[in-house]
């Protein structure tokens, strides 16, 4: 009667090779802290924990560093901006970041508004050579040309980055003085964050010599340079820029270039109405572009 | 050294299995013969394309940071939905116990099991460091992230279908109902959490949005009963196992989950489209001009439209396709209609750039072309899957469960007392047929004259016919039906 087909097969029971619960949960219970061990080790090994990670990054502030007490952002002039591609030049340099055009940390963009309204958007090879004008805007397209002027870009380290929060791994992060990071060490190149990522400030690292931190196939962005910003410096970009049109500070510090430019300025922010409240702020960018 | 699979005892030894295999390759028909030498060509063409996509940061794929997603991602989606579909669309039968879907249940749940590895093998080689995402998602898990939580439904999903197949092949009943009713639950949750990876993303209008997990459910449920009906046709059409209850019960049974579900399908891609039309939203007009017109076009209108929806229903609809050979027509399009769908979908929401990021130019749209590794893989994933079923149909004793001939399955009208009581009726099991030790003999589970012996004519089948089902078809069950 209780012919229930579970424990009423004689060839099950009679062959040694047969499986039963108890031996199942006991090689579940056995594979657990194997799976474990076998992650320490590995970490050991690879060197890809996360403290292992943060000890060997670059951008590790210096010690005296207080993160409560800053909060770091960028007020770009618009029209200051000469295109010439040095701040460019400048991150890659610095944040040894891959020679491929489409891999930046930065780039600048040449929109060009025409008369009707329509806005046109290049950036060849990231803009690190400049504009050629017979390239970008064509003599017999002036006519037709409303306005038009460089944006430096780069990561919005937004107050609420929509790229921290889909992580499927908790891989990158906001800290307190408000950079957004990507821990390499638990990265796993899913290319989530980089779809999610409203202003396209992300990128995989490709395999080759030049890598930022040594690692390919993680995600890869902006940081402020926060290894000279924790250490007084500006960012690469900021530094080298001819034109003063990366202003860059401490929202903390009412006196820094950044806070009086905000001040002084009528600013806007890219993408307002996703909500991911921007900390880098544009002077004269015009709305159809944003 | 032996192990008892299924109720055959099976000789582990290498050398008795080469020969084992030998003798069965050597009866096998030459049809049977070319299919799997095309199938182990695909899956050698994927080993190639693995072994260059494994390594992380090598730039084999076609892929930009402008255009992430490419066309393993379509893969792995319409994999992983696929999966879900063949649990939703056999649940009617395994969790509901209409009859009429009953023949399914087997086969689906290996169909299943074998679509979700190989949309886990896919998604691995996209990643890259897919070790790190398992050892990530249990060590640093991340609540909020929608794709977090699909690995998690996912994994829940393989671990029930893995029972289910398990339980069903051991005749663990009791196990089996419930593990059919939790991988159906699971197989809602999965693919609504796979549409939501994309639907919270508020920078591609395309994707964002509270439509797109239930129209990914509705193509996952689409997906399943199109590749059921590809299944059950070559199933009635060769003569394998079941294949009377095939024809009387599962082919009508997915004609009509067919017909109301490409309904439904077609319904959600229509109001898809003209929403988007209708539309200002920035980005979202210009996606839904790069479908209509734009360089997604060509598989919209001939693929999606033409050969995915159209034709299909009207296969179903004209009265002299209504046969067993106009489904399989019809889900092969359809099967072909959803690739096309999922590979539109993900392209949509990445083709209107949201900057220029360096070197792209806006105007108009971003481009990506797959390359051959990602076409290798792919094809190589479609490949492992034909493989791996088309083995598991030879070997494997694929004859309906006869607990369900006897009504006992979860919620069962005809047998109120439910899986206790109908099995209670049937006689007790026998001894396993065949020589104690059987060394991997494929003719004990199917005669080599059963097995790919087209039948050259094919009477058209009565629809939902109400004639009396036919006694349990596979004598190879351990069980026989009570009387």
């Amino acid at each position: 009667m209780s012919q229930t087909g579970r424990a009423g097969s004689p060839g099950q029971a009679a062959s040694p090779a047969a499986l039963s619960r108890r031996r199942v949960l006991q090689l579940g219970a056995a594979a657990l802290p194997a799976l474990c061990g076998a992650r320490l080790l590995a970490d050991a090994l690879t060197g890809s924990g996360v403290e292992t990670a943060r000890a060997a990054d670059t951008t590790a502030p210096a010690d005296a560093y207080d993160p409560s007490a800053h909060s770091w952002a960028f007020a770009i002039d618009t029209t200051t901006c000469i295109g010439c591609g040095r701040c460019v030049e400048a991150c890659k340099l610095e944040n040894h970041v891959p020679e491929e055009p489409e891999m930046n940390r930065t780039w600048v963009e040449l929109h060009v508004i025409d008369q009707d309204g329509t806005v046109r958007v290049s950036s060849p090879d990231g803009g690190i050579h400049g504009f050629p004008t017979e390239e970008t805007m064509p003599a017999d397209d002036a006519a037709n040309v409303r306005d038009a002027y460089f944006v430096p870009r780069t990561c919005m380290q937004c107050e609420n980055p929509p790229c921290t929060w889909v992580c499927p791994v908790s891989a990158t992060f906001r800290t307190e003085d408000g950079i957004v990071f990507v821990d390499e060490g638990r990265c796993i190149g899913c290319g989530y964050c980089i779809v999610a990522c409203p202003y396209g400030a992300r990128y995989i690292v490709p395999a080759g010599e030049t890598t930022p931190k040594g690692v390919a196939g993680v995600v890869d962005k902006c940081t402020f340079c926060y290894h000279r910003i924790t250490r007084g410096q500006l960012p690469a970009c900021a530094e080298v820029c001819p034109a003063n049109a990366r202003i860059f500070g401490d929202l903390r510090d009412a006196a820094s270039p950044v806070s009086v430019a905000l001040n002084e300025n009528r600013v806007r922010v890219m993408k307002p109405a996703l909500g991911t409240r921007p900390q880098v702020w544009y002077i004269g960018l015009e709305e159809e572009v944003i | 050294m032996t192990a008892q699979v299924a109720d055959r005892r099976l000789t582990l030894d290498p050398r008795a299995a080469v020969r084992a295999v030998a003798r069965d390759v050597a009866t096998m028909s030459r049809a049977l013969k070319a299919w799997l030498v095309f199938l182990l060509v695909l899956c050698a063409t994927g080993a190639v394309g693995a072994v260059l996509a494994l390594p992380a940061g090598w730039e084999v794929l076609g892929t930009s940071p402008s255009f992430e997603w490419g066309i393993l991602i379509t893969a792995y989606v319409f994999f992983a939905i696929t999966t879900s579909g063949l649990c939703l669309a056999s649940s009617l039968g395994t969790v509901f116990g209409i009859e009429m879907f009953l023949p399914l249940e087997k086969r689906h749940a290996v169909l299943a099991l074998l679509s979700l590895i190989t949309a886990f093998g896919i998604i691995a080689l996209d990643l890259h460091y897919p070790i790190s995402m398992v050892f990530g998602a249990v060590f640093s898990p991340s609540p909020l992230s929608p794709m977090w939580w699909m690995g998690v439904f996912y994994g829940i999903y393989l671990v029930f279908l893995g029972i289910e197949v398990w339980s069903i092949f051991s005749n663990h009943w009791g196990i089996h109902r419930y593990a059919c009713m939790l991988s159906s639950i699971t197989a809602i949750l999965a693919p609504t959490t796979l549409g939501a990876v994309f639907a919270v993303l508020g920078a591609r209008p395309y994707w964002h949005g509270a439509f797109t997990p239930p129209a990914m459910m509705t193509m996952a449920f689409l997906s399943g009963t199109a590749l059921l009906g590809i299944v059950f046709c070559l199933v009635h059409r060769y003569r394998l196992a079941g294949y009377e209850r095939a024809l009387t019960l599962a082919i009508p049974a997915i004609r009509l989950l067919m017909t109301i579900t490409l309904v439904v399908a077609g319904l959600v891609v229509a109001w898809q489209i003209l929403w988007g039309m209708y539309g200002v939203i920035p980005g979202l007009a210009d996606a839904n001009r790069a479908i209509f017109a734009g360089p997604l076009a060509l598989w919209f209108w001939v693929v999606r439209v033409g050969a995915g929806l159209v034709i299909p229903l009207l296969l179903l609809l004209i009265p002299r396709t209504r046969t067993p050979e106009g489904l399989f027509a019809t889900c092969c399009l359809v099967f072909l209609g959803i690739f096309a769908d999922r590979a539109i979908f993900v392209s949509a929401g990445q083709i209107v750039p949201g900057t220029a990021v360096g070197g792209v130019v806006s105007d108009p749209f971003a481009e990506y072309v797959p390359t051959l590794v990602e076409a290798a893989v792919v094809l190589g994933a479609f490949g492992f899957f034909g493989l791996a079923y088309t083995l598991v149909e030879r070997y494997a004793p694929m004859g309906e469960h006869t607990g369900h001939l006897a009504g006992a399955f979860l919620g069962s009208t005809e047998q109120p007392g439910g899986t206790r009581e109908a099995l209670s009726n049937l006689v007790p099991a026998p001894e396993p047929v065949g020589p104690p030790e059987t060394v991997l003999a494929p003719e004990t589970v199917l005669a080599p004259e059963t097995v790919l012996a087209p039948e050259p004519v094919l009477a058209p089948e009565p629809v939902l016919a109400p004639e009396p089902v036919p006694p349990a078809t596979p004598s190879l069950d351990p069980v026989e039906d009570a009387p």
